[in-house]
């Protein structure tokens, strides 16, 4: 059913050069659009004649290191015909990745969109009111990206100070894990 | 001078402005902070009121924000149910079904029967705990104290026995990959089935206590109207979808675990009493009704048992193929989604949880607007939220 979605895609929308990705070993296949078509991809299965998916039930970022992958999971949730869709749009542009806000055709939207700003960074354009949802409003970096590291300074207190840390117990626990099967032999040895 | 209709939404106003055109009003901001009685967590809601009525709602959440995603990234496979544990601590069997199921989906392990009938049966179990709580403290919301202790009595002794099975009452770690961690006794089934003709005489009496009283029926009635379509543009799931009329229950759409093999039924909303289909009154109906459901289910459970081992074969260290896969089980407050992204290691490279709070809290500025602000209370206590779930 996936392949005569994108076959139908394709026709109507030929921007949005939709692929069928499969599963790779094991999971679900979904269905890979362009990302600048994304609301009229979104905008043409919400409004399907057969299959109106009338639910975004999630967006999700994910950050592989070359380029940020969206998923939008939509579902039609009928009575007798219920069918679940991945959809998903590649962003490349580390820096300022945007893409177009789908507030207008999935209420739903709203705050997935702007979870996804707080985690990853990514700029949905034409959102009403694009600010952080989880993080505190002040917080910097995007926590979800593969490269983040937190800030050793947050409103002028230090996170993690090595004063207050118990770097004894650190040490310790970090050598016994590398001395690990010395000490498993000496504990066989005096028969614990 | 404000004219109400019956349905206690606010038509028309005439303003003072009019008449005396030295008077000024401006909207007053009220915050019904992150400490309150009432939101059921630390969930800060800014109300810009207009004397008593509500002109706009702003939730802000974020203050029980733990980024559990971002720590399952580190952690293998097995240690991340603590972290799904405490997602929905009030139902948190439910959670730790749905990421194993998750994850035994990628994996492809056999489950024996008994731990399968094991599961379902703690997770209804855990779904009455649930909408016991969700009454109890909805009810204390509006002013009723009596039915919170007669909830949290009842709910003790299913704790009792999920901590005699588990070791805790209220975060187990019980559910593993490959069936349960430990098994139940023949005495403990003989509890339950004592516990079970017992809760069905309390039902009886919240009924009497709760559902019958016209106090409680004019709080709720007719407040807090979700429509079937705004259920549908917000992705709302679980009671407060079939509050509005709508019988969708994964349980019977797409049965998972052996849920295809026991009979229930699916409340939904019916408009009793002539309250509207899709308010506040509906959706506690529909809990009420669920429990009588649930408890229907653990004694079928009990009767069906089967025999066999508690635990089938699974990998000591779990590496999941590679692949990426979306699945959703019916919690007890909504549907809980994992998209589960692996790359063939041994901890997820990334583990999104698609929680039905989060939805739900998204729906009230789109209510709130026109109400009084006692029931904004009753609305916010309706949809049943666990701020554990909402912020993750």
């Amino acid at each position: 059913m996936l392949k005569e979605f994108v076959s139908e895609l394709n026709n109507k929308i030929p921007n949005s050069k939709a692929e069928y990705i499969p599963m790779q070993e094991a999971g679900d296949d979904s269905i890979l659009v362009q990302a600048v078509v994304i609301s009229e991809v979104l905008g043409f299965f919400k409004n399907h004649p057969k299959f109106p998916f009338k639910v975004l039930q999630v967006i999700s970022g994910v950050d592989y290191n070359e380029y940020f992958e969206i998923c939008y999971m939509i579902a039609t949730f009928d009575l007798h015909a219920s069918h679940e869709l991945i959809i998903k749009t590649r962003l490349t542009d580390r820096n300022e990745p945007t893409l177009n806000s789908v507030v207008d055709i999935y209420k739903s939207a709203e705050w997935q969109e702007r979870e996804c700003f707080d985690m990853l960074g990514i700029k949905f354009s034409n959102h009403p009111d694009l600010r952080r949802i989880l993080c505190p409003d002040d917080w910097e970096g995007f926590p979800l990206r593969q490269d983040y590291m937190a800030a050793k300074f947050y409103n002028g207190m230090e996170i993690n100070p090595d004063a207050k840390m118990n770097l004894e117990d650190r040490e310790y626990i970090i050598k016994a894990v590398e001395n690990k099967d010395e000490l498993i032999k000496k504990a066989l040895a005096k028969g614990l | 001078m404000q004219i109400w209709d019956d349905k206690k939404y606010l038509i028309e106003k005439t303003s003072d402005e009019n008449e005396n055109p030295s008077l000024k009003s401006e909207l007053l901001t009220v915050n019904m902070g992150p400490q309150h009685p009432a939101t059921h967590g630390v969930l800060r809601i800014e109300i810009k009121t207009d004397s008593e009525i509500v002109a706009k709602a702003i939730p802000h959440i974020g203050y029980l924000h733990r980024c559990m995603e971002k720590h399952s990234e580190k952690i293998d496979y097995r240690g991340v149910t603590p972290f799904v544990d405490r997602l929905d601590y009030l139902g948190a069997m439910n959670m730790e079904l749905g990421y194993i199921l998750t994850v035994e989906k990628m994996l492809g392990t056999e489950v024996p029967r008994r731990a399968q009938y094991i599961r379902v049966l703690v997770c209804e179990l855990q779904r009455i705990a649930s909408h016991l709580v969700a009454f109890g403290t909805y009810v204390l919301d509006l002013g009723a104290f009596t039915p919170f202790l007669y909830a949290f009595e009842e709910r003790e002794k299913i704790l009792k026995f999920f901590e005699e099975i588990s070791g805790a009452r209220l975060l187990y770690n019980y559910i593993w990959v490959g069936g349960v961690w430990n098994d139940i006794t023949d005495e403990q089934c003989d509890f339950l089935r004592n516990f079970c003709e017992e809760f069905e005489k309390q039902l009886e009496m919240y009924n009497e206590l709760v559902t019958g009283n016209k106090i409680f029926f004019e709080r709720t009635a007719h407040v807090g109207v979700f429509s079937l379509q705004d259920c549908f543009d917000f992705g709302a799931t679980g009671p407060v979808l079939r509050g509005s009329g709508y019988k969708w229950d994964l349980r019977k759409i797409h049965p998972y675990c052996i849920y295809n093999e026991l009979e229930f039924d699916v409340p939904v909303g019916t408009g009793d009493h002539g309250s509207t289909i899709g308010d506040c009154y509906n959706r506690y109906q529909v809990r009420m009704k669920e429990m009588v459901e649930s408890l229907k289910m653990v004694k079928q459970i009990l009767q069906k048992l089967p025999v066999g081992p508690f635990m089938g074969k699974a990998p000591k260290v779990i590496k999941l193929p590679k692949g990426e896969i979306f699945l959703r089980t019916e919690a007890s407050r909504g549907e809980i989604g994992f998209h589960l992204v692996s790359k063939g290691d041994k901890t997820p490279y990334r583990l999104k949880v698609k929680s039905p709070c989060f939805t739900h809290v998204s729906m009230l500025p789109h209510v709130a607007p026109g109400q009084m602000i006692s029931d904004f209370i009753a609305t916010v206590g309706s949809i049943d939220i666990v701020l554990g779930e909402v912020d993750r």
